[in-house]
């Protein structure tokens, strides 16, 4: 019996077939052709220059520095963003809970590309953003092709990714437990504190890893509103794999800024939140 | 002397239009145990969230020892709630949730401990401080929520169905538990039940609703052997409820047959309710007794059996220690002092509930 039980068990995991396959020809060979590129020179030779190229190249150690900073920013500001949010919309009937979800995902919907297009025509010094500045009376601003260009894109095209996996986390909290916060005589904002806060970070943990991440390694969202000028690793990379034709620098890079996002990520779910592991670890 | 803590007058509510309270008054003494008993939905929960905090009245005021607090938010009250889902932060250990109330009090670390160790103890879990409230069992858990709620020393416990969860073993457990507790700390319990039993066993007051309205207030011994109306009578415990004649004082007319009672002031030939326990009635050989009519079923409950005998269309319910064979005909007596009689219903919420 015991015996049918393991062999009925193995040919259930046959049907993860598929997916190994899927896993090993697209995730795990090419990471294997990336760490080779990553480890040898042009010539083919064996050489770690290409890793330490991040930290020893001042203009990767600029970028680098550039990327984090936009992504540590984007982060916060989504995480600033989300939490009044999501709080706000906790107490709004089933129906309105839904529209305003449906609008917080609606621009999930568009076009990337498209998306940060707008933003540099609203943000461009002869754009929408300056036009309303000047009709009010106010003195114009020059934020076209710089950082804080950036962080507006990244924090635009990634805050759902915060606040949805956020207020999954908050609605789940039971209403019940907010009472007997209150009741033990807790205000409003140490509710927040000690209870809110503290239940929702599986929630902050799986959206962190969903914002910071991708803020950290894109490309595209610099391209258009760093204006070419500003240049994050993610821009770099890409240049080294297509204008510079050098892949074992461009390999090198990446697998250095994998190995910084896991550590970073690593190291923020290093906190066991009671028992529930967040959505991506 | 009556030291009244809590007093409600007037109180209204309503939600989504329908009228859950409707004028409402309560007076709640110092150190009282009492029991707000009802079915579902006659609005004892309401009042509890009242006084609570977590629900505002549309009209009527809250008083706490003379002070309106009608307005006053949950966190800012005397009072401590014991909820029915315990309500443990799932974050935090047995002893961090316990320590929830002091901690925001700003009351020294000693003074939490030694706090914390005496409710532990209070409550039967001596030494589970540093255990994971998920780890605990329903009882358990619901134990640690009580301890929460009197470490903060609240002048009133409000206890919303707390053992409503529980099996019926551990049910009983911690009824007896709570009356230990209550005596211990010596702090006024208002206690929401809809589970007779519960309530019968330890309120010095017992206050039975029904759709937002007191049909009768008084301690266990009256409610059940005095029942004031249908409603009272059928919600607490089992009964025959009946139509009878008011011949005259101590004399009432049931199925045609002058029964002796002890109830006087209810007229002449006035149609009138009859109570009458299962237990209190007595088989007897056929045509010994008031009654002559067919035993149609038994059934054993353990301590006693069920049996009901049809005498002309009405079934009497009958408890007793000796069995009797089905079809059989019996006679059926009873003690004049065991025949309650009630006025007919005035009002709906006067009468029996009936399952739909």
């Amino acid at each position: 019996m015991n015996e049918d039980k393991v062999r009925n068990g193995n040919r259930r995991s046959l049907l993860s077939g598929p997916y190994a396959l899927w896993i090993a020809g697209f995730t795990i060979l090419p990471l294997i052709v990336i760490m080779k590129y990553a480890l040898t020179d042009k010539t083919g030779a064996f050489t770690t220059a290409n890793l330490t190229a991040i930290f020893t190249d001042p203009i990767n150690r600029k970028a680098l520095w550039l990327s984090l900073k936009i992504a540590v920013g984007t982060t916060l500001i989504c995480i600033l963003l989300s939490y009044p949010m999501v709080l706000a919309m906790k107490h709004l009937g089933l129906g309105k809970k839904g529209f305003s979800l449906f609008i917080i995902i609606l621009p999930m919907w568009m076009n990337f590309i498209l998306r940060v297009l707008a933003w540099q025509m609203i943000l461009s010094n002869n754009g929408l953003l300056n036009l309303l500045l000047t009709t009010l009376g106010f003195e114009p601003v020059r934020i076209a092709n710089t950082e804080t260009a950036i962080m507006i894109g990244s924090v635009y095209d990634y805050l759902p990714y915060m606040m949805l996996p956020i207020f999954t986390a908050i609605m789940e909290i039971n209403e019940d437990l907010i009472e007997a916060a209150k009741d033990l005589g807790a205000g409003g904002f140490t509710v927040f504190r000690k209870v809110i806060f503290p239940l929702s970070i599986p929630g902050l943990l799986s959206g962190f890893v969903m914002v910071f991440v991708p803020s950290m390694t894109s490309f595209v969202i610099a391209d258009i509103l760093g204006g070419g000028k500003l240049q994050l690793i993610g821009n770099i990379i890409e240049q080294e794999f297509t204008t510079a034709n050098n892949w074992p620098a461009g390999s090198g890079l990446s697998v250095m800024l994998m190995l910084l996002v896991l550590i970073s990520t690593a190291f923020t779910m290093r906190r066991k939140t009671e028992g529930r592991e967040s959505a991506l670890w | 002397m009556f030291d009244p803590i809590l007093q409600l007058e007037h109180i209204t509510k309503s939600f989504d239009g329908k009228k859950i309270l409707n004028d409402f008054d309560l007076e709640i003494g110092r150190n009282e145990f009492v029991t707000l008993l009802g079915p579902s939905g006659c609005g004892k929960s309401t009042i509890l969230r009242i006084i609570g905090g977590f629900v505002r009245p549309d009209s009527g005021r809250v008083f706490f020892e003379g002070q309106d607090i009608t307005m006053l938010p949950p966190e800012k009250r005397n009072v401590n709630t014991v909820f029915q889902k315990y309500s443990l932060c799932p974050h935090k250990n047995v002893e961090e949730n316990i320590a929830f109330g002091l901690k925001l009090k700003k009351k020294s670390s000693d003074y939490i401990r030694d706090k914390v160790k005496y409710a532990l103890k209070l409550v039967n879990l001596d030494g589970f401080e540093k255990r994971d409230t998920l780890s605990l069992s329903g009882g358990q858990q619901q134990r640690v929520a009580i301890a929460r709620a009197i470490v903060n020393e609240p002048e009133v416990l409000l206890l919303d169905e707390p053992l409503g969860a529980l099996d019926l073993k551990l049910r009983h457990e911690m009824q007896r538990e709570l009356i230990k507790i209550k005596k211990e700390v010596g702090i006024t319990f208002l206690y929401v039940t809809h589970d007779q039993e519960e309530a019968l066993m330890r309120s010095d007051r017992i206050i039975v609703m029904n759709k937002g309205i007191i049909q009768q207030a008084g301690d266990s011994q009256s409610i059940y052997d005095e029942p004031q109306n249908a409603f009272v009578a059928d919600f607490i415990g089992e009964s025959n409820i009946i139509d009878g004649i008011m011949v005259k004082d101590l004399l009432v007319n049931i199925q045609g047959v002058d029964f002796p009672c002890v109830d006087t002031g209810f007229g002449e030939n006035n149609p009138v309710d009859v109570v009458i326990r299962p237990e209190d009635l007595e088989i007897v050989k056929a045509g010994e007794g008031y009654l002559t009519g067919q035993v149609i079923s038994i059934i054993f409950k353990g301590a006693y059996y069920e049996i009901k005998v049809k005498v002309n269309d009405y079934e009497w319910m009958i408890q007793s220690v000796d069995p009797a064979p089905i079809g059989e005909l019996v006679g059926l007596t009873i003690d004049p002092d065991n025949i309650q009689i009630m006025h007919k219903p005035l009002r709906d919420d006067e009468e029996v509930v009936r399952d739909e």
